[in-house]
């Protein structure tokens, strides 16, 4: 014995052992992921759904994409349409703003600064509400009302406009109609003034000759007086310059962000519509989900309840089409391909009215409960025994 | 639920007792299948010396030149330790008696012992694979038990029992059944098939025994005391 075991070792043997069992936990940790799928696969009966539309429905459905999406190309054609208009009368409500503007600059200049100041707040009042409608406008989406409302509005502007030019230039004669009654009132003073001076000087003449000294130097400072008082007008004109300049200064800025606004509107529209598309494509993929989840109810609901006949040959295919009602109540299942074998029929669709109804369906949209209310199942013995 | 379901997952949470159990059975596995490995190779062996000595004895070759030719230290195996250990009480009888009926005996009990040697290292250690395929289903399914005891107890303080709160610990405690059939299932197979490889060749080497008892019978018979020089 112990010879025949110094002559046959142990150390092989034992490596050996060792790696059958390694092997061995290997291929049961390797086997349980492919042996998993298998269970989905275990389900004694497949109920498969075909398609849910039969295929006119297909075309029907077809044609109504085809509807849907020349209806949003059109939209979006018309709304890109009412962007370029409205954007267009702004413009040219601008222009026409500029010209007014430069019109009445040049009356300013002769009218006082008070009006002028007056009538820009209002011009300015009219931009900022214009700039609000446009971008009002924009959003409506709507191509004609857009268009309407948008030309509406630069008219209402520009009659405004002129109204308040024509308003102020009728202050503006007023002003100066005004200004040279003042004006006469002032020469009429100074003549008064001049009249009793020469008066006086007269008086001053019979009086004395001491006093011509004095009348001259008096005279003197009326001169004075007067080129003082030229001057300060001089300035205070120039003055009015200035500040009328500064005002269509701040009025063009003023203008210009209100260009500025009426553009970041028109983006931001732009990027709504954008974002509106994305949605529509999110709704659409989540539509699809609740959908296939749908199918996938029905059909466990339908595998669950299908008690095959006895001895059916397994390459039978019944198709049985099933139509629901708005609450997932079944309205109809009828064979729409018979497999030949009556008793097969009867138990598919007798297994569609055991598993009806189907609630689930009334947690679909409204478009997909229309579209999932009328499918067909498709019904073949699987591997069963 | 697949990683907790996994083997090693389900033997690394089952309780002490299970693991021991398991453990225990682990260690028979392997040593059923040391055993298995070593047996196998030592009959191979053993069987291809047999036919070789068979050969070469029924090739006509002296028995006396048989006898000594062999290489230093050497251990011989099989049948031709029968017949060296025969051969060599003959040698040693021959000159001390004459009744050749002694000398047959002589042979025979010599034969005997070589014989029951044999048979003991043919088999050496198949004893152990006996046990392992016999015990090793009862110690797993000890470990079953214990771990369906351990998940009942456990259970009987759960509020609600689902299929899904018991099923793992049956799955575990299932996995000391599987193991032990593992280990049980080869055990049985191989036992089942070396003890009758070594059966077999015991049977050569009685038959061989039996006949070279006759050759020594005819020679004894034929000349009474015919030794060839």
């Amino acid at each position: 014995m112990a010879k025949r075991n110094r002559r046959v070792g142990y150390g092989l043997p034992v490596v050996l052992a060792i790696a059958v069992h390694v092997v061995a936990l290997l291929m049961t940790m390797l086997r349980l992921p492919d042996s998993e799928p298998t269970p989905s696969s275990s389900s004694v009966v497949q109920a498969t759904l075909v398609s849910d539309v039969t295929a006119t429905d297909q075309a029907q459905y077809a044609q109504e994409a085809r509807a849907r999406t020349a209806q949003r190309q059109a939209e979006e054609a018309a709304q890109a349409a009412a962007e370029q208009e409205a954007q267009e009368a702004a413009r040219q409500a601008a222009e026409q703003q500029a010209q007014e503007e430069a019109q009445a600059e040049e009356a300013e200049r002769q009218a006082a600064a008070a009006q002028a100041e007056a009538a820009a707040q209002r011009r300015q009042q009219a931009a900022e509400q214009a700039a609000a409608e446009r971008a009002e406008a924009e959003k409506q989406q709507q191509a004609a009302e857009a268009k309407r409302q948008a030309e509406a509005k630069a008219r209402a502007e520009a009659e405004k406009q002129r109204q308040a030019e024509e308003k102020a230039k009728a202050e503006a004669k007023a002003k100066a109609e005004a200004e040279k009654k003042r004006q006469a009132e002032e020469k009429a003073k100074a003549e008064a003034e001049a009249k009793a001076e020469a008066e006086k000087k007269r008086q001053a003449e019979e009086k004395a000759k001491a006093e011509a000294e004095k009348k001259r130097q008096a005279e003197e400072k009326a001169k004075a007086d007067a080129k003082a008082k030229a001057e300060a007008e001089k300035k205070r004109q120039a003055e009015e310059k200035a500040k009328a300049e500064a005002k269509a200064k701040a009025e063009a800025e003023k203008k210009k962000a209100a260009e500025a606004a009426a553009k970041k509107a028109a983006a931001e529209a732009l990027n709504n519509s954008i974002a509106n598309e994305q949605e529509r494509i999110a709704n659409a993929q989540q539509a699809a989900q609740a959908s296939n989840s749908f199918i996938n109810l029905v059909k466990r609901a339908v595998e669950d309840r299908w008690h095959l006949p006895a001895n059916v040959d397994s390459g039978l295919v019944a198709q049985v089409r099933v139509r629901l009602g708005p609450s997932g109540e079944l309205l109809a299942a009828s064979i729409t391909r018979s497999s030949g074998n009556p008793s097969f029929d009867r138990s598919a669709t007798q297994a569609v009215e055991a598993a009806a109804p189907f609630r689930e369906l009334q947690q679909l949209d409204a478009g997909l409960q229309r579209r999932f209310r009328d499918f067909n199942l498709k019904f073949t013995p699987g591997d069963i025994q | 639920m697949n990683d907790s379901m996994s083997i090693p997952h389900l033997i690394m949470n089952a309780s002490l007792v299970v693991q021991l159990v398991m453990l225990l059975l682990l260690a028979a596995s392997i040593a059923s299948w040391v055993v298995i490995f070593q047996r196998s190779f030592a009959l191979r062996r053993a069987r291809k010396a047999q036919k070789a000595f068979d050969e070469r004895f029924w090739s006509g070759v002296d028995l006396n030149e048989l006898y000594r030719d062999v290489p230093e230290n050497y251990e011989a195996q099989g049948s031709e330790h029968v017949f060296r250990a025969g051969f060599r009480e003959f040698n040693r009888l021959m000159p001390k008696t004459r009744s050749s009926e002694a000398v047959l005996d002589g042979v025979q009990r010599s034969q005997r012992v070589a014989l029951s040697r044999e048979e003991d290292s043919l088999n050496a250690n198949l004893t152990l694979l006996a046990t392992v395929a016999s015990a090793s289903p009862y110690i797993g399914l000890f470990g079953t038990v214990w771990g369906i005891m351990g998940s009942f107890q456990s259970l009987s303080m759960a509020q609600q029992a689902t299929l899904s709160t018991v099923a793992p610990w049956i799955a575990e405690a299932l996995v000391a059944t599987a193991m032990g059939l593992f280990a049980a299932i080869p055990a049985v197979i191989f036992y089942n098939r070396l003890s009758s490889i070594a059966s077999r060749l015991l049977g050569e080497y009685e038959d061989f025994a039996e006949e070279f008892h006759s050759i020594l019978h005819r020679n004894l018979q034929g000349r009474g005391g015919n030794q060839a020089a």
